[in-house]
């Protein structure tokens, strides 16, 4: 079908099609390319090679790194797992309120790092609601502070997944075709046979999709760490420090790199033939 | 379980979901209108008077970086569609030699976090006038929206149109005048709308490319979060939210696919 069209278009068309694309050729080159390739270009030379070295040696930085990507796999998996049930009635069932439920979930989409963080320390900061609620029912400080622990950021970085699995469930789960179900119901497949056999290899391309995509926001999440790690690290505040703090661009390139390096495989690895 | 029950445990569990998502967001902003004794004073020492006071004090220190959180948007949306719009439509409908490389290099940047971007933007282009930085970085994380959403309204109708129109003797603007924006109305709307979502609340690119005089929002947010009362930080997230519900809400309308890989958190 595709190749059907472009050899349809070959000749002038193509050339009208370039025309219109080359402002954005222009702009990816000159703001992602360039300023990417730089990146590269500035760890494979002597100081930037050095400064790699020591990011890559154990240490903080090497902590940083691993920490964000053991955080973000945790909570990509964990908000997925969350989002299934959600994602599922959203998509197929017809219910007074649907369009609001749905409103009420993808508004925090739009809510960068640092209001996340706010928001934890709203409901788990030393006197957030949460923490007073349980003080005043069983009488235990467990909660309060909360906000600032790894359990803390964990649940920070849900907060802003399980928007973001919903929707992309939801957007597979509406093509699922149910009929499939029936038939394999039909034929006489129990119920555990059915998710095994049927559902599950139909929606495992969405599943990686949204793992995928749960995941890298994360790996990119800097507001939610700022307001919130305090004994806790993770790659992008690293990065804040080392440009802010102690002006080492050399280790915050090299930072830089390999957060954006471990980001695209790993979500090359999850959405290993998705949908697009 | 009867499936009756089923859908309503489905049900009440989303609710739930929603509800979790949305409690933090109304003690927020219950805090902007309770009475100020109940959390303490402002940071300067000096009690509330009443909500309306508590705006106006927000707009006082922060309404610079409200101004250039809007002057942003102002530049991104419109910049965003340009560049955007005639690349999809490069795309789907003269598509050439590379064009399915470079639509797959244009969305890649979404997985790219944006702190890496922001320091590669300084190294490189930091000699750039930071209003300049800052809607560029934006444009990077916006752009990949806009060809996704107009190339899939693209393939929701029948190109042969186009030929149609053509064969009809119809120059090529009056077929895009009166063909194809028409047709795209929608998608167009729902690009614009997404790019506006995403850059009113971008703060990862934004923060590490703000200078104190050209600070966004969001970061304004950030130090009021690190140094004002609850109370001013309450308000201040209410300014926030107030243009993003009813652009969400208009998402949602218009279908809102593509949201969900947009803004980074």
């Amino acid at each position: 079908m595709r190749t059907q069209r472009r050899r349809t278009h070959r000749g002038p068309g193509s050339w009208t099609g370039l025309l219109l694309a080359l402002p954005l050729v222009i702009f990816l080159a000159a703001l992602v390319a360039w300023p990417l390739s730089h990146l590269v270009a500035a760890a494979a030379a002597p100081a930037g090679a050095g400064a790699l070295r020591s990011v890559l040696a154990a240490g903080r930085y090497r902590t940083a790194l691993v920490n964000s990507l053991v955080l973000s796999l945790a909570a990509a998996a964990a908000a997925v797992l969350l989002s299934l049930l959600p994602a599922w009635v959203l998509a197929r069932e017809r219910f007074v309120g649907r369009q609001l439920l749905r409103a009420a979930i993808a508004v925090p989409l739009t809510f960068s790092g640092v209001l996340v963080g706010f928001l934890m320390v709203v409901l788990l900061g030393r006197i957030g609601a949460a923490a007073e609620l349980l003080r005043w029912a069983t009488g235990s400080d467990a909660l309060s502070g909360a906000a600032y622990t790894a359990a803390g950021l964990f649940l920070a970085y849900l907060y802003f997944e399980v928007p973001r699995a919903v929707l992309t469930l939801e957007a597979a789960f509406r093509r699922y075709p149910a009929e499939l179900d029936a038939a394999a119901r039909t034929l006489g497949a129990a119920a555990v046979e059915r998710l095994l056999r049927v559902r599950l290899p139909l929606l495992a391309p969405a599943l990686r999709a949204s793992l995928a995509l749960t995941f890298s926001a994360s790996m990119g999440s800097f507001g939610v760490a700022l307001i919130l790690a305090r004994r806790f690290t993770v790659a992008p505040l690293e990065i804040y420090t080392e440009l802010t703090g102690f002006l080492d661009d050399a280790v915050a390139g090299a930072l830089c790199l390999l957060l954006a390096l471990a980001t695209l495989a790993t979500n090359q690895i999850l959405a290993r033939s998705a949908p697009r | 379980m009867s499936p009756r029950f089923a859908r309503r445990l489905g049900i009440a569990s989303t609710g739930l979901v929603a509800a979790v998502l949305c409690a933090p967001v109304a003690i927020t902003i219950a805090g902007a209108f309770a009475r100020s004794e109940w959390y303490g004073r402002r940071s300067e020492g000096a009690p509330v008077q009443g909500a309306a006071a508590l705006f106006s004090y927000v707009i006082e220190i922060w309404g610079r970086n409200l101004l250039r959180s809007a002057e942003i948007v102002a530049v991104v949306v419109p910049c965003a569609l340009l560049l955007g719009v005639p690349a999809a439509y490069a795309f789907r409908r003269r598509p050439f030699p590379g064009s399915r490389g470079l639509e797959a290099a244009a969305v890649a940047p979404l997985a790219i976090p944006g702190i890496a971007l922001a320091v590669s933007l300084i190294q490189t282009a930091g000699g750039l006038p930071r209003f300049a930085l800052l809607a560029a970085g934006h444009l990077v994380y916006t752009v990949p929206l806009v060809i996704r959403t107009v190339g899939n309204a693209l393939e929701g109708y029948d190109p042969h149109l186009e030929a149609a129109a053509r064969t009809l003797g119809a120059g090529p603007f009056a077929i895009l005048r009166r063909l194809v924006l028409p047709l795209l109305g929608p998608a167009l709307v729902l690009s614009a709308l997404l790019v506006f979502a995403v850059s009113w609340g971008e703060f990862n690119v934004s923060f590490l490319l703000a200078t104190p005089l050209v600070q966004t929002y969001p970061a304004a947010l950030y130090l009021t979060y690190t140094t004002n009362s609850f109370p001013v930080a309450a308000a201040a997230t209410l300014v926030f939210l107030l243009p993003v519900v009813p652009a969400v809400a208009a998402i949602q309308g218009l279908g809102g696919e593509e949201f969900h890989r947009g803004p980074q958190a």
